[in-house]
């Protein structure tokens, strides 16, 4: 009798330690899973990471856009630092006075928006040449590719000025834009091995059956290759349009007393005009505020077209070969 | 018809083929040999402009010289503590960005938010306006001054070192903008890796933790080279660094030799760099 009423509370324990041992691990498997990434605490890990990363990147903005909104009252109170308490805009008209902004962004993105055109055409040729088709000197050509993507401009940046000069281009846009379409220009060889990377992956079929149907090479390459290379066509638009936009270093050299300048040079002129002026004595407590505006007013086109492009763009990342 | 009746086929190709690539190579021989050729050129002559020509005379290596030995202020002072700051900052920008883009790789709620928000910086860092973020001190981390480690850096860690460290600390924020185009490579590589390996070693009881290790890091080995090439060529081209901004119009001749050793400098990186690539690859291929 006793040992029966013992065994059974023995089995009752063992039963109890059982069910406390099984939601012990459906705790465990909610909290760590049934794999180290699949449970909430890895989740969670995650997430912290990756927003306070993304914070880091926004910051900035949410300082400029802060910043640029704040008038007299509030950048003095020291109780405002991120939430101003009214919206000013005057900075933002100051700012876009002193770039000349209707002007220069006109400049800017009519520049910007025909070097990308020209570079898309003429890389996306030159790296399907390089992928798919033969001609003499190939290696040496794509070893030369390489080169030039490794080689500072800075090391071919004086010459290029005294052939410019020659050339009657200086104070034009030509020294951007003429390179720009044979390939060069702004990391034009970076934009050659993406296209390059990219027609190689497409199966040979596709050129055969194309040729079969009777398609010489230039219907060949605008008919097919062209349109099937949107993903990378994409990645290369922005990047191009992005960097040339931002573009200071060529500019600078190439146009540095021309009238008619793209807002980057525009902006770099603005801050030496408010450093002089700070120099004389005229201290100003908008300084911060008006250059906040001034950089808004430049990053602003680019977040719209980012905003614009970003879906096509993520999804062109993941499927060109970005990368050989 | 008339071609193929004269030529053989393999000829017609290379004709083909010559002609897409005819405007890359004429541009290149314009725009990038030609200037190359010249700066080397200038960097042997002492150059003389005048109103409407130009004059050069034949100095041999003085510009080089002048640059290495004699005057080589100019060059270490200034290299010496950036080859220390980018030796800090490529492995930061490496290892972030390689997490990032595995992060980012995961499949869950809200992904396309963040991958919006982490591209960004592939649209800021090129311009000045990055400049303007570094002035207003965004750049640096607050934390870094609650917790005092500038001062510990001063204590315990070489002088030499030390200033360096703590620029790179200072502008950590900055070397997280920089790793924009990096994070974007790492995440199309690692699309590359096919799901099946993955699904695989699920099968064989492998971890993630141990995935990582054995497929994920070995498979994007080829991408972490690309990246450490693209970095360093990146950060060497910058034109806010302090070497580059010494090639001006002042002095023709001696900018072009201060440019052409700057390239040397970077080509022996990036050689080195595919040296140890190809013998990483191939240590890599002898064990699968």
């Amino acid at each position: 009798m006793k040992i029966v009423k013992r065994g059974s509370e023995a089995a009752i324990a063992l039963y109890s330690g059982e069910k406390f041992r099984k939601g012990l691990t459906s705790l465990r498997y909610r909290l760590l899973g049934a794999e180290i990434d699949k449970g909430l605490l890895f989740k969670l890990f995650v997430y912290v990471i990756l927003i306070n990363v993304a914070f880091i990147y926004i910051k900035p903005i949410l300082y400029m856009v802060t910043t640029m909104v704040k008038d007299a009252k509030n950048i003095l109170d020291p109780t405002v630092i991120w939430v101003p308490r009214t919206v000013f805009l005057g900075h933002l008209q100051q700012a876009s006075e002193m770039l000349n902004y209707s002007k220069s962004f006109l400049i800017s993105i009519s520049l910007a928006s025909s070097v990308a055109v020209l570079q898309v055409f003429s890389c996306a040729i030159a790296g399907y040449a390089f992928a798919r088709l033969d001609f003499p000197f190939k290696k040496v050509w794509g070893a030369l590719l390489l080169f030039t993507f490794i080689m500072p401009p800075q090391i071919t940046i004086l010459p290029s000025i005294m052939l410019f000069k020659e050339f009657g281009w200086l104070n034009t846009f030509l020294p951007m834009v003429v390179p720009a379409a044979f390939g060069h220009g702004l990391k034009g060889a970076m934009f050659v091995i993406i296209y390059r990377a990219f027609y190689s992956t497409l199966p040979k079929e596709l050129d055969e059956a194309a040729r079969m149907d009777g398609a010489g090479p230039f219907r060949m390459f605008f008919r097919v290759m062209f349109p099937i290379s949107r993903s990378a066509t994409v990645v290369v638009v922005l990047f191009s349009f992005v960097w040339n936009w931002n573009d200071f270093y060529f500019p600078s050299l190439f146009m540095f007393t021309a009238e008619n300048v793209p807002l980057s040079i525009t902006l770099a002129r603005m801050a030496g005009e408010m450093k002089l002026a700070e120099g004389a004595g005229e201290i100003t407590v908008y300084a911060e505020a008006i250059k906040m505006a001034a950089s808004f007013l430049i990053i602003m086109p680019l977040l719209v077209v980012y905003l614009f492009a970003q879906r096509w763009f993520i999804e062109g990342v993941e499927r060109t070969g970005l990368v050989e | 018809m008339k071609w193929s009746r004269k030529f053989d086929s393999t000829t017609i190709r290379k004709l083909e083929g010559s002609l897409f690539i005819a405007p890359w190579v004429f541009g290149f021989l314009v725009f990038v040999a030609f200037p190359l050729g010249y700066s080397l050129y200038m960097s042997f002559h002492q150059v003389k402009i005048t109103v409407n020509s130009v004059n050069y005379t034949f100095i041999g290596l003085n510009h080089y010289r002048e640059i290495l030995i004699a005057n080589g202020s100019l060059l270490y002072e200034e290299l010496i503590p950036f080859l220390r700051e980018s030796a800090m900052m490529i492995p930061i920008i490496l290892v972030f960005s390689l997490l990032v883009a595995i992060l980012l790789n995961l499949r869950f709620p809200g992904r396309t938010l963040f991958r919006v928000i982490f591209f960004l910086p592939v649209i800021f860092s090129s311009g000045q306006i990055v400049q303007e973020f570094i002035a207003q001190g965004e750049g640096s981390l607050s934390i870094m001054e609650t917790l005092r480690i500038d001062y510990y850096l001063q204590e315990y860690v070489p002088g030499a070192w030390a200033a360096p460290i703590q620029k790179v600390m200072s502008s950590f924020v900055l070397v997280l903008w920089y790793s924009g185009v990096q994070i974007l490579i790492f995440l199309a590589g690692r699309q590359t890796l096919p799901a099946s390996v993955y699904e695989a070693s699920r099968i064989d009881g492998s971890g993630p933790w141990n995935t990582f290790w054995k497929i994920t890091l070995p498979g994007l080995v080829p991408y972490i080279f690309l990246n450490l090439m693209y970095t360093v060529v990146d950060l060497f081209t910058f034109p806010s660094n302090p070497i580059v901004s010494r090639v001006n119009t002042s002095n023709y001749g001696s900018s072009s030799a201060l440019a052409w050793i700057y390239f040397s400098i970077i080509l022996t990186f990036v050689l080195l760099t595919l040296f140890i690539y190809s013998r990483v690859d191939k240590s890599l291929s002898g064990k699968r």
